[in-house]
C-alpha cells in the first residue's frame, strides 16, 4: 500500500511551508489567492482524507480495470498470483463454500468427459460385438439399424430391466424429508423415518470407516431393491430402485440435484421444518422416476436361455413345421377329394369338415352312382380318416334315368337303350317275353315320359320262324313266301344292328324232320331243309360281310307228335344266333 | 404429510447416557416401524410423533434416539448435527446420569450451538430410591434450565416434555 507514504510527504511539505511563513505572507496569500483558497483546502482534504481516497477509487475502479483489459493482459498477470494465494487460502481454511459454489458446475463437466470416454469404450464394445452372431445379436441388430442407436446400447438396454420406484428428497444437514414421489403401485414406507434413517445410516458408515467428508455411502443393496443416494452440499437425493439399475440413471439423479441446488439454495440454507416450499421440486424429482418396462423383458429374457432350451425351441418350432406342412398337404388332398366327389354324377355333397380328428363328408348319393370312397386312393386321403354318410336318393340326370332302367329292365346285351328329353329308345332284339315285360315295367321307371321300340327286333322270329315244309320233301310248303321274306328283313336287321355293335354273326341253321319215314330218310331231310335255307337266304341277303351260315341236322323233335299239327311243326327249321367280337 | 399446510418439520435428538430411559420414553411417545436393535447397530433409532401446537399449526417430530455414550465424546457429532432441539435425559436414581448428562449436554451445545433443550429427570416412579438432591436441580434451573421430572413407566411429565421442546424450538428466531 502506498498510499500513507505519499501522504506523510505531502503533510510533511505543508508542514514545511507553514512553518516558514510569517504573519505577512500568510495575509498576502490570502490576497493573491482570495476565494481559491477555500478551494484548495478542499483538493488538500481530497488529497488526504483515506477514506475519501477509498470511496473515489471504489467509484473508478470497476471502469479501469475493465479499461485496463481492453488495452492488455497486465492486469490478469498481475492479479494472478494473488488470486491463487487467495483461492488456496479459502479452502485450506474452509473448503466448504467453494465446493458448495462448484458443485452445480462440475458435474456437468465430469460427466462431459466421462461420456467422451464413454462412447470411446462403447464404440470398441461395438466392434468386438460386430461379427458376434447369435439369433438374438440379430434381432438387435435389426433394431439398432431401425432406431438409429449405437448396437451396444441396444444391448445394454436389453440386458438392463429396473423401476425406479420411489425417490426422497433429503435435507442433508437434518435429515428431513422434503418431498417425495412415488412410482405408481410402489409400496411406500413411512418416508419421514426412512430419510432419516437412511442419513443416520450414511453418517454411520461414513463415521465408521473415517471417510474423506467428499465421499459418502453411494449405494446399498436389499435383494433386488438398490436405494441410490446422490449426495449434494445442502440435499440427498434417495431413490429405491428395483432391479438392476443401469448407470446411465445416475445423471438423471445429478442434474435433478444439481437444478435444485441452483433453484432452491436460499430455501434449502434456511430450511425451519417447513417443506411445503419444496413442492415445486416435484416435477424434477419426478423425472427420475425411470422405468425399464416389460417389452425390453421379453427381449432380453432369451439371451439368459441356456443352450438346451433353444435346442427344444428349435425342435419344437421344427416338429410344427413339418406338423404344419402335412396339415397343409392334408387339406390340400381332403379338398381335391371333396372337389371331385362333387364334381361325380349322382353324389350331392351338403357337408364336409372335421369331427374328432376326422374329415367329414354328407350328402345324397343315388345307389347307382360310384361309392365316393372309391376317390379316396386317388386323391391320396387315407380311408381311415375319413367319416362319410351319404343318404340314398334318385338322380333324375339323363344318365341316371337311363341308368335306372337299364337295371330295372334287366336289359340283355342285345338290347341298346338310349335316353333323351324324357324319350327311353330301346333298339337291338330280345326275347317276346322281355319285350312284353319291358313294355309293362317302362312306365314305371322314374324320368321316362314315351317310349319307343321300332328297332327293337323279337328274336323269336328268327330263332323260330315257323316256316313250314311238304312232308318228305325239303321244299317251303306253299304260302311260306311272306314268312321268308319277314325273316330275310329281320336277319338284314339283325346284321346291321351286330354291324352297329361291332359284332359278327353266326347263324346255326338247324333243319328237323317229324317222326314218319326212316331215320335215314330223316337225317337226309334234316340236312336238306338247313342247306335248302342257307342257300335261299345267302341268294336273299344283300350283305354278307358280317354274317356266317352254318346248316347243321338233328333229330331231335320240337314237340311230341300227337297230332298231325304237332308232325307239320317238327318239320321245321330254328336258328340259333351266336354273336362274335368282329376283328 | 408434506402436501399438508402447517406442518414443521424438526429434527430433535433423546441425549443421555446409558440406561437412563431414552427409548423408554419414546415408546411412550410414539409409534415407531424401527426395531431397538438399531441402537446396538447403527447407534441410532429415528421416530417420529405429529404434535398439534395449536388449531393451525402442527409439528412433525423426527426423534432421533441416539445411542447411549459412557463418555461425551463418543457422542456422534453427524447424529446431532441439523437438530433443532434435544431432550437431555439422566436417570433420577443414579446420580452419576447427572453429570454425565452435564458433560453431554456441554458436548451437544458445542455442535449445535444454542438451541433448545429440556433436561428430564426421569424414573420419578422410584420416589424412594432417589439418589440426586433437588438443590442440584434447583441450581440448574437458576441457571435457565428447564428441568421437567418424567416417568416412562407411568408416562408422567413425557407428553409435557415433548410440546414443552416444541413450543421452545417454535419460538426460536429462524
Amino acid at each position: 500500500m502506498a498510499e500513507p507514504r505519499s501522504q506523510d510527504v505531502l503533510e510533511e511539505g505543508v508542514h514545511l511551508g507553514s512553518a516558514s511563513e510569517d504573519a505577512e505572507t500568510a495575509e498576502l496569500r490570502s490576497l493573491l489567492l482570495g476565494p481559491a483558497e477555500g478551494r484548495i483546502a478542499e483538493i488538500h482534504e481530497r488529497l488526504t482524507d483515506p477514506h475519501r481516497q477509498l470511496t473515489e477509487i471504489s467509484q473508478v475502479l470497476p471502469d479501469a480495470i475493465a479499461v485496463r483489459t481492453r488495452q492488455d493482459d497486465e492486469l490478469a498477470q498481475a492479479l494472478g498470483p494473488t488470486v491463487t494465494t487467495a483461492i488456496e487460502r479459502s479452502v485450506r481454511k474452509n473448503p466448504q463454500p467453494l465446493i458448495d459454489a462448484i458443485f452445480p458446475v462440475i458435474g456437468p463437466a465430469i460427466r462431459r468427459a466421462i461420456s467422451v470416454a464413454l462412447s470411446g469404450m462403447v464404440q470398441s464394445l461395438n466392434q468386438s460385438m460386430a461379427y458376434s452372431f447369435s439369433v438374438q445379436g440379430l434381432k438387435w441388430r435389426i433394431e439398432a439399424w431401425r432406431t438409429g442407436k449405437p448396437f451396444a446400447e441396444v444391448v445394454l438396454l436389453h440386458t438392463l430391466l429396473y423401476r425406479v420406484e420411489q425417490v426422497f428428497l433429503i435435507h442433508r444437514e437434518t435429515g428431513l424429508l422434503l418431498q417425495q414421489v412415488v412410482a405408481g403401485g410402489a409400496a411406500v414406507q413411512d418416508a419421514d423415518m426412512v430419510s432419516g434413517m437412511l442419513t443416520a445410516i450414511q453418517d454411520f458408515v461414513h463415521d465408521s470407516f473415517n471417510a474423506p467428508e467428499e465421499e459418502r455411502l453411494e449405494t446399498m443393496e436389499v435383494g433386488e431393491l438398490t436405494v441410490w443416494i446422490e449426495q449434494g452440499p445442502l440435499a440427498i437425493i434417495a431413490a429405491v430402485i428395483r432391479g438392476t439399475a443401469p448407470q446411465e440413471l445416475r445423471p438423471i439423479f445429478q442434474e435433478a440435484l444439481e437444478t435444485i441446488h441452483l433453484q432452491f439454495r436460499p430455501q434449502l440454507m434456511d430450511f425451519s421444518g417447513d417443506a411445503s416450499v419444496f413442492d415445486a421440486t416435484r416435477p424434477l424429482l419426478e423425472d427420475c422416476l425411470q422405468t425399464q418396462l416389460d417389452q425390453d423383458k421379453q427381449g432380453s429374457a432369451p439371451a439368459r436361455i441356456p443352450r438346451t432350451l433353444l435346442v427344444i425351441a428349435a425342435l419344437i418350432v421344427a416338429a410344427l413345421l413339418v406338423w404344419g406342412f402335412f396339415a397343409w398337404r392334408d387339406a390340400r388332398r381332403w379338398n381335391s377329394y371333396v372337389e371331385r366327389v362333387k364334381r361325380e354324377p349322382g353324389v350331392v355333397v351338403t357337408e364336409t369338415g372335421e369331427r374328432d380328428g376326422k374329415y367329414f363328408i354328407g350328402g345324397l348319393r343315388d345307389p347307382l352312382a360310384r361309392d365316393p370312397a372309391a376317390f379316396l386312393a386317388e386323391a391320396n386321403v387315407d380311408p381311415e380318416d375319413v367319416v362319410a354318410s351319404f343318404e340314398p336318393f334318385q338322380a333324375m340326370s339323363p344318365e341316371f334315368v337311363l341308368r335306372r332302367a337299364q337295371r330295372l329292365l334287366e336289359t340283355p346285351q342285345t338290347v341298346n337303350l338310349k335316353f333323351t328329353n324324357g324319350v327311353l329308345e330301346a333298339e337291338g332284339f330280345a326275347t317276346l317275353q322281355w319285350i312284353t315285360e319291358m313294355r309293362r315295367v317302362v312306365r314305371f321307371v322314374p324320368g321316362v315320359t314315351q317310349f319307343k321300340d321300332d328297332n327293337l327286333i323279337d328274336v323269336d322270329r328268327i330263332v323260330n320262324p315257323s316256316l313250314l315244309f311238304e312232308p318228305n320233301q325239303i321244299e317251303l310248303a306253299p304260302g311260306q313266301e311272306e314268312k321268308f321274306r319277314q325273316l330275310t328283313a329281320d336277319i338284314e336287321r339283325l346284321q346291321k344292328l351286330a354291324e352297329s355293335m361291332k359284332k359278327n354273326v353266326r347263324l346255326e341253321i338247324t333243319g328237323r324232320a317229324d317222326g314218319s319215314g326212316s331215320e335215314e330218310r330223316n337225317s337226309e331231310l334234316s340236312r336238306g331243309r338247313a342247306e335248302r335255307i342257307a342257300a335261299e337266304l345267302n341268294a336273299r341277303l344283300p350283305s354278307k360281310s358280317n354274317l356266317t351260315i352254318a346248316p347243321v341236322s338233328t333229330r331231335e323233335k320240337l314237340r311230341e307228335e300227337l297230332t298231325e299239327a304237332d308232325r307239320a311243326a317238327n318239320r321245321s327249321v330254328t336258328f340259333k344266333i351266336i354273336l362274335t367280337d368282329a376283328r | 404429510m408434506m402436501s399438508e399446510r402447517n406442518i414443521v418439520q424438526k429434527k430433535i435428538c433423546m441425549l443421555g447416557t446409558f440406561a437412563v430411559g431414552k427409548t423408554s420414553l419414546v415408546r411412550r411417545f410414539v409409534q415407531s416401524i424401527y426395531s431397538d436393535k438399531y441402537h446396538t447397530t447403527v447407534g441410532v433409532k429415528i421416530d417420529k410423533k405429529l404434535l398439534d401446537l395449536d388449531e393451525t399449526q402442527k409439528m412433525m417430530m423426527m426423534l432421533w434416539d441416539v445411542e447411549g455414550a459412557e463418555q461425551a465424546h463418543e457422542l456422534r457429532k453427524s447424529y446431532l448435527r441439523g437438530a433443532s432441539g434435544y431432550l437431555l435425559v439422566a436417570d433420577g436414581t443414579r446420580k452419576e446420569t447427572l453429570y454425565k448428562a452435564l458433560e453431554i449436554q456441554a458436548r451437544a451445545q458445542e455442535t449445535l450451538g444454542l438451541v433448545p433443550y429440556i433436561f428430564l429427570i426421569n424414573k420419578s416412579d422410584l420416589i424412594e430410591e432417589w439418589d440426586i438432591e433437588e438443590r442440584e436441580l434447583e441450581a440448574l434451573v437458576e441457571k435457565g434450565w428447564h428441568v421437567i421430572r418424567t416417568s416412562a413407566k407411568s408416562g408422567v411429565g413425557v407428553e409435557e416434555a415433548f410440546t414443552a421442546l416444541a413450543r421452545k424450538m417454535m419460538e426460536m428466531p429462524k
